[in-house]
């Protein structure tokens, strides 16, 4: 298998090159058997991966040492679930699997939607099978996982345990789930600037793929925040590190573009905006990993540093290119003919949403690559962390934060000031009496005061749209509350999926806000020693060291500290943590040591202990965190994803070629967010 | 480790440079036995290097008659703005806090803690460490020379940016509004062989309604 697997990865890359080559002959000479020819060379690719891939795996789990790969990422005594994701957590690895997701999303999507776009096919196909060639070929050339080894050895090397984690093995498939859904969209944008045709079609295929992408970036980020957290034991889940950062900007410019299109469907405006948004969204995936695997940036998640960085610049700065003399020479072609009618309308709320979503990619994607600027202008070495990013995004985020609650209150098209005054008193008065409680409980922090506001704010917009949506429907249809808010979603997925992903953001910019909160202490403890500390909410906890054990078991040394909890008098429980050393057979120490936080949480606050060290056999260092809300950013994560599916759920064909059209004729009173059919 | 400036040069040599020299490092890297630290190192098996040779020693000589000017809490607030140079990206504070196995933030933390008996301010303190390491060992660059340009940048892009899309708004408002009183000035020929229907969708054909 390990052969069959080594062989088809080499048929894939000259399948790729048949297709990219003969798809875009097909295309450029308008021959329907050659195009047909390409498609059925992507095709064949996916099957020639797919068998790599099996290949692979099949190493892996076979514990076939004499591959560099395996030898290099699993040990016989790993549990075979990991064994199984040690797939994706080498450079080499990850190529493949990049190339597996990537032909298998092409595949689907040009199966799917070949009878529909027949002009825009091949283009696609032959720009689709460009990039995999592209991945195939590093994956041959620079980072082969069927790179033998002189000897075989005894065991492996495993995984580092730190990585041996539920959300280790989730977050980078996700997040390459996402990064390569943005190149279906980037292909039919480039078919589309090729051909200079770009349609209702063209619409459906290219959200369809952004919201799958979009879908699977937040999963990925938000597993990846989670894991830092419980994990890495530094009390928090999102350090602004360059790696965090690339694949956090195709998220944002997949979001600026999932509202933008929405113009696009009612209003035929912004076509060009859209297309450069897909391609951006696509070269930020590209230059992500390039950051990623190039060591360029210093990281934390410095992987690998070796030559694949010099192919993805190399296949960056080509894409980028091309893709700037397409735009620069066709954009034009792709010119709206609609009408402006206010400059207070949901059209223009929208403009300033994309102002601020690109924006914010753009002082993250400033401040992630300023070093090298700096580097290159004053020879000087700089870093750019979190202070920066803090201060120049949380003005933007709670601009935008702003805008959520305002964009679907305003009409499409016009918005008169009797419709602004009804539809902004409820959710206004919301925001404000949120403040206000605050103040009176003795909040201060002005940044965190506006954002509670907005989060009230935009929650009060969400509330007021379900509920003048149910009560709509339960004038018309006499249905209960539940039936009603099940119909109201279910009829229009994308509009209350829309709004569900908005609460979810609301949760998130509620758990951030709560940062500004979080106290550090640093605590030493003997056995039976007690501290006392005050939270951010007031109340008295007394941790009582319970002592420090050490244990020695064959594959690790740990060092735990058990603290009795109290709140208030109450007790709470035990609250452990540890500081592992994992070693080898032979007693050498593997790895860098290892932290098990002692978390509890509570949707009010997470108490966090890590234990540092162990000094005199009985004293226990500590640092004693009181994260506030860290909960919500779970949960708002979690609700970001249900909101996506709901979006995302397939609906009937009929339905779906008129979706953007669906009119919804509101009953008198729901006024003014109705949407009309524009299009005749 | 490649460091950024090896990379840029070999990027400068170009691709072909990368080709031929890369089969050379893959023929040592198979002779390599098992357990080679430095195999470590260049696989994602280790979340990063740490480079536990990494402090400097920053001293000041101390005030005369030097009484401490900063306590505990803006001593922490100042670790926060100095970066462990381990190799973890973390600020001095949270590294030593949370990773015992770093010998560098406590080194650090040592460099400070001197510091601020001798009596300097955060602002010395933070100078001192600037001067021994450079410009890297702060958290976020400084507000003054070219690295102004990395706090600017960002939000004078968005409100250009923004005052763009007004001014293109305003302009498109106003072609639209003549194209709007146009039409309401347009009187349909009544004398054209047509149904109303048929003048309907010509006039929508017009207005661009078709054009999604």
């Amino acid at each position: 298998m390990t052969l069959i697997g080594e062989l088809s990865l080499w048929v894939a890359l000259l399948m790729a090159a048949w297709s990219t080559t003969v798809s875009y002959a097909g295309g450029a000479l308008r021959r329907d058997d050659l195009a047909d020819s390409g498609v059925r060379g992507l095709y064949a690719t996916f099957a020639m991966v797919l068998l790599a891939s099996i290949g692979l795996w099949t190493a892996l789990l076979s514990r076939d040492y004499s591959l560099e790969y395996v030898a290099g990422h699993i040990s016989t005594n790993m549990p075979n679930v990991y064994v199984f994701t040690a797939f994706w957590s080498g450079q080499a690895g990850s190529m493949l699997f990049w190339a597996l997701i990537l032909s298998m999303y092409g595949t689907i999507a040009i199966a799917t939607s070949r009878s529909r776009n027949r002009e825009l096919i091949p283009w696609a196909t032959g720009t689709l099978s460009a990039i995999l060639l592209f991945f195939i070929a590093t994956t041959c050339f620079k980072a082969n996982p069927y790179t033998h080894l002189d000897f075989m050895p005894i065991d492996g090397r495993g995984m580092n345990p730190q990585l041996q984690n539920p959300g280790m093995a989730l977050h980078p498939p996700n997040l390459y789930l996402g990064y390569v859904a943005t190149a279906i969209p980037f292909a039919f944008a480039i078919a589309a600037l090729f051909t200079r045709r770009l349609d209702a079609e063209w619409l459906g295929v290219v959200r369809r793929w952004t919201l799958l992408s979009w879908f699977f970036l937040t999963i990925g980020i938000v597993l990846g925040m989670w894991w830092a957290y419980v994990e890495l034991g530094w009390g928090g889940y999102w350090a602004w590190d360059p790696v965090e950062n690339s694949s956090f900007l195709p998220w944002l410019t997949n979001t600026a573009f999932l509202h933008s299109i929405m113009i696009q469907e009612k209003r035929g405006m912004l076509r060009k905006w859209n297309v450069v948004l897909v391609v951006v969204s696509f070269l930020l995936s590209i230059f992500g990993t390039f950051i990623t695997r190039s060591g360029v940036i210093e990281s934390v998640h410095s992987f690998a540093q070796s030559p694949v960085g010099t192919w993805f610049a190399a296949f960056f700065f080509l894409a980028t290119g091309i893709t700037i003399y397409l735009v620069g020479t066709r954009l034009k072609d792709l010119e709206a003919r609609a009408e402006l009618e206010s400059m207070v309308s949901r059209e223009a709320a929208f403009l300033y949403n994309n102002l601020l979503l690109v924006g914010i990619a753009f002082a993250v994607l400033w401040g992630t690559v300023f070093p090298i600027l700096s580097e290159w202008a004053t020879g000087n070495k700089v870093t750019v962390g979190p202070p920066f990013f803090n201060t120049v995004n949380i003005p933007l985020g709670l601009l935008l934060l702003a805008l959520t609650g305002i964009g679907p209150l305003i009409a499409w098209r016009r918005a008169s000031v009797s419709n602004l005054k009804r539809q902004f008193a409820s959710p206004a008065a919301f925001g404000v009496i949120v403040a206000v409680l605050l103040i009176a409980l003795g909040m201060r922090d002005v940044y965190a005061l506006v954002a509670y506001a907005l989060c009230g704010f935009v929650a009060g917009t969400i509330i007021q749209e379900f509920y003048k949506g149910i009560r709509a429907r339960q004038a018309i249809h006499n249905e209960s509350v539940v039936a009603g808010f099940v119909h109201l979603v279910g009829r229009n997925r994308r509009r209350y999926g829309g709004y569900i992903v908005h609460a979810g953001i609301v949760m998130l910019f509620a758990a951030f806000a709560g940062l500004g909160f979080k106290t550090d202490h640093d605590i030493t403890l003997k056995t039976g020693d007690a501290y006392d500390v005050v939270d951010p909410y007031g109340h008295k906890w007394r941790f009582v060291s319970q002592g420090v054990s050490t244990s020695d078991r064959p594959d690790r040394v740990s060092e735990g500290v058990a603290l009795e909890t109290f709140r208030d008098g109450k007790r709470i429980g035990i609250i452990s943590s540890e500081k592992r050393q994992y070693k080898d057979s032979q007693g050498n120490a593997l790895f860098e040591k290892s932290t098990e936080a002692g978390i509890k949480s509570t949707a009010r606050l997470d108490t966090y202990v890590v234990l540092a060290g162990v000094r005199d056999r009985d004293t226990a260092e500590m640092r004693v965190t009181f994260n506030p809300l860290v909960v919500w950013v779970w949960a708002g994560g979690f609700v970001m994803m249900i909101g996506g599916l709901i979006v995302m759920w397939p609906q009937a064909e009929k339905r779906r070629a008129q979706a953007g059209y669906t009119a919804v004729m509101p009953p008198a009173g729901a006024g003014a967010a109705a949407e009309l059919p524009v299009t005749v | 480790m490649t460091t950024r400036r090896d990379f840029l040069t070999r990027l400068a040599g170009g691709a072909a440079a990368a080709v031929l020299t890369a089969p050379r490092a893959h023929a040592q890297q198979r002779g390599m036995i098992m357990h080679d630290t430095s195999m470590v190192s260049k696989d994602s098996s280790n979340l990063f290097v740490m480079d536990q040779g990494a402090a400097r020693e920053v001293r000041l000589p101390a005030k005369a008659n030097a009484v401490p000017v900063l306590d505990a809490d803006a001593r922490d607030a100042l670790e926060h703005r100095i970066r462990c140079q381990c190799g973890c990206t973390l600020d001095v504070y949270t590294c030593r806090t949370t990773d015992f196995s770093c010998q560098v933030s406590p080194a650090m933390h040592a460099n400070v803690m001197d510091l601020v008996k001798g009596g300097h301010s955060a602002q010395e303190i933070i100078d001192a460490f600037v001067g021994v390491y450079g410009e890297r060992v702060l958290m976020a660059p400084k507000k003054s020379g070219f690295n102004l340009l990395a706090w600017i940048t960002p939000g004078a892009a968005v409100v250009v940016a923004g005052v763009g899309i007004v001014l293109w708004l305003k302009r498109w408002r106003e072609r639209s509004a003549g194209i709007e009183a146009a039409r309401a000035t347009f009187v349909p020929p009544t004398d054209i062989d047509a149904t109303p229907e048929e003048l309907e969708r010509l006039q929508a054909a017009v207005r661009g309604d078709d054009d999604r």
